[in-house]
């Protein structure tokens, strides 16, 4: 119940037209970090609804995998350019984003990744990491502005996010697959 | 074959203390540690001195230049080398002694440092590198200067992989098991010390063809922002190092136990995740960044200040509970129970309550309106003696009066014990004038950095002399604390009564909830480390890469 409470307050704060304002301020802040903390509030809100609901989790998602297509569909939704220029000109589509990404992408990953095994779970962390390195590229590179909202150099800025994301992912896809628990643990 | 060689290792440790070997480890990097002290700690006075207007120094060794020495040697070599003689005594004692190629890799390290630091030094001494602490552009020292900074940096990651390869081997051996409190707080320490010196490597690489003429021009915001990623973390080393001693040691010392073990391995984790982010506060008022990128930066550096109050709450929960224990009443008089006449406890107690103004200023500082009134004025210089200067060093100084003891199977002497008293006292007193008054001058307007001028007789500039008379009091009265500490640790050393000393490591409370195992995946917490030191930096370096200016020459000012 405490991180329900924690979740639904994050939300709230995040919600806050002042920091919503801050941080869609900045590209790099509105994609990589308040999306991430949208993600994780609904993550921490999860607990209630799998507690309330779990016929409705065990019907729909029973091995994860509905659960995780759903969310690897609204990340990569929220990843496409356009559609944080939306959210920021349309009030309809930041309306979408507050509900989409706690709750139709922090619940489902909650539900799912303790559903799917470990072979599933590094494939997921690999394509992210593949798509994350293809964004930073794409960002990096575009010589034009893809969101009207946004300066070049901001963009040049989130691409650079997007690599060292990537990065962070690849030398912990490395450690895994290079350190062996059993000998430590 | 093997589990018997290490029980009896075990068992002789437990009888006889640290192994020669390893001894001889820690007591060489203390020796240096002292002898950093000793020189730097002079040539603090001189710099006191001179800024009350007591003491003109003579051209060929000025008041810059003073800076400069003290600041690389009591910043770089005696808190590093007290650090690492520290924890490598740790490391051998909670880990049944050292594994000979971990103490082949800590000789190579120390070589290493020392070769170092004689390079770095003897630019410094001819005039040549007289480029303040801090070494970044657009000032330019003498190359030698930092190649002297490069081979600091290789002995440190050697010593850092040393700490890794037996923190690793322990846990082979003790599958499952938490590695001790101690040798976790080293962990962190090293992990730390390795990834916060890759940006200063970085920067240093940069400045190498800068100063040998190879490229005319380098990127100062650049340049000063991988600086501070390495210069802040370096801060919170000390803070680290210092927080082992308040955890682990002062409750044995006072006759308590530990508060909550999961609490302290969160404590060290958080510092080391948010600590490298964190030091970009340091350039709060420096151009070419966004305000709201600024703003955004204060809540990483102020996220460092939770860690802290969770080490206030625990810290004064284990006094009151060991003292009520012994009899301790009241709101307040349980604190008349607690051992005020052992160095061991007064020292470290005091560097703790130092650290509430000195918390209170970081806070200062890390904000944006605030920072303003105090930047670059002797406030910040007041604030370095009261947080390094004291939280970090009188701990050190407390940490000495058992660690020397220890790995020179000697004992402290009540006599010892009275002196270390007395230098504790006059270390106190000595640091509220000097700090003290540093914090009002700097609040008046005083510049840091500066030798001591009137400014033509200005009437503002005037008005803050005698504020600086206390500065020298102060300073005077540190440097008899520096005198007798340095005299202490060599006594304890060479001449106390031989004997055996333990090393005091308090256990956690008796009904105190089992750990959980996920504090001990130090691979995950490295990765969540990158992370944030990706997001924390990924903006401001970008913009100065991207949008950079010009560039700058070298300039020699002095």
């Amino acid at each position: 119940m405490n991180q329900f409470i924690i979740g639904l307050f994050l939300l709230l704060f995040l919600a806050l037209p002042p920091v919503a304002n801050l941080l869609e301020s900045i590209m790099i802040m509105h994609m990589h970090m308040q999306m991430p903390l949208l993600v994780v509030s609904g993550f921490l809100i999860a607990k209630y609804f799998l507690r309330r609901f779990p016929n409705f989790f065990e019907k729909w998602n029973q091995n994860g995998i509905p659960g995780i297509m759903l969310f690897m569909i609204i990340m990569v939704y929220w990843m496409i350019p356009r559609t944080m220029d939306d959210a920021l000109t349309l009030q309809s589509v930041q309306i979408f984003k507050f509900i989409s990404l706690p709750f139709l992408a922090g619940i489902p990953l909650r539900d799912s990744w303790k559903k799917i095994n470990s072979i599933a779970k590094n494939a997921i962390i690999i394509s992210f990491t593949i798509i994350f390195f293809a964004m930073g590229w794409l960002y990096i590179k575009w010589p034009d502005p893809l969101c009207n909202n946004y300066l070049l150099i901001e963009q040049i800025t989130l691409g650079w996010g997007f690599m060292t994301m990537a990065f962070c992912m690849m030398i912990y896809l490395a450690y895994n697959a290079f350190v062996d628990p059993s000998k430590y643990e | 074959m093997e589990t018997a060689k290490t029980t009896f290792k075990e068992k002789a440790n437990k009888a006889l203390g640290i192994s020669p070997e390893d001894a001889l480890i820690s007591k060489s990097y203390l020796i240096v540690s002292f002898t950093a002290l000793l020189l730097g700690g002079l040539l603090g006075l001189l710099q006191g001195l001179n800024r009350a207007g007591l003491l003109e120094l003579p051209s060929w060794f000025n008041y810059y230049q003073v800076l400069t020495a003290h600041g690389i040697l009591l910043i770089l070599v005696f808190t590093a080398f007290f650090t690492i003689g520290y924890f490598y005594a740790v490391l051998s004692h909670c880990l049944g002694g050292l594994l000979p190629k971990v103490r082949k890799m800590a000789w190579i390290g120390f070589g290493m440092k020392i070769f170092g630091f004689v390079l770095a030094v003897i630019p410094i001494i001819m005039n040549e590198a007289t480029v303040m602490f801090t070494f970044y552009p657009p000032m330019a020292a003498s190359p030698i200067f930092y190649f002297g900074l490069v081979f600091i940096v290789l002995g440190v990651w050697m010593l850092a992989f040393g700490a890794f390869l037996q923190v690793a081997n322990w846990r082979k051996n003790n599958k499952g098991q938490h590695v001790p409190i101690l040798a976790y707080f080293a962990t962190g320490v090293f992990v730390l010390l390795f990834f916060g010196s890759i940006p200063v490597t970085i920067e240093v690489l940069m400045i190498i063809p800068w100063a040998l003429g190879w490229v005319e021009t380098i990127n100062v915001m650049l340049a000063r922002t991988l600086f501070w990623a390495f210069g802040h973390t370096l801060v919170n080393i000390w803070y680290l190092v210092a927080v082992s001693a308040w955890y682990v040691v002062v409750p044995k010392i006072i006759g308590g136990r530990r508060f909550s073990d999961t609490l302290t391995r969160v404590v060290i984790m958080l510092l080391v995740v948010m600590n490298i982010p964190g030091g970009f506060h340091h350039q709060i008022v420096d151009p070419g960044i966004a305000e709201s990128v600024k703003y955004l930066h204060v809540f990483m550096s102020l996220a460092i200040g939770f860690p802290s109050l969770m080490t206030a709450y625990a810290m004064f929960s284990v006094f009151e509970k060991t003292a009520r224990k012994k009899g301790g009443t009241g709101i307040f008089s349980w604190f008349k129970k607690l051992p005020w006449g052992d160095v061991r406890f007064l020292a470290p107690m005091i560097a703790m309550i130092a650290f509430i103004p000195g918390g209170a200023g970081g806070i200062v500082q890390s904000m944006n309106q605030l920072n303003q009134v105090v930047h670059n004025t002797m406030w910040v210089v007041g604030h370095f003696h009261i947080t390094l200067g004291t939280s970090a060093v009188l701990t050190f100084f407390g940490i000495c009066y058992w660690l020397v003891p220890y790995i020179s199977g000697r004992v402290l002497t009540p006599k010892m014990n009275k002196l270390g008293v007395i230098q504790t006292i006059f270390w106190t007193v000595g640091m509220i004038f000097m700090s003290g008054s540093m914090h009002w001058v700097g609040l008046l307007g005083s510049p840091r950095r500066t030798s001591y001028t009137t400014y033509s007789d200005n009437a503002t500039a005037l008005s803050w002399d005698p504020y600086l008379m206390f500065l020298a009091i102060g300073g005077t009265l540190l440097m008899i604390g520096v005198i007798i500490q340095v005299y202490a640790v060599f006594n304890m050393m060479f001449f106390a009564p031989k004997g055996e000393t333990e090393f005091p490591i308090a256990k956690a409370e008796d009904d105190a909830v089992k750990t959980p195992y996920w504090t001990e995946r130090w691979g995950m917490i490295i990765v969540v480390m990158l992370l944030l030191v990706a997001m924390g930096y990924v903006i401001p370096i970008v913009e100065f890469i991207v949008n950079a200016p010009p560039g700058s020459p070298p300039f020699k000012t002095w």
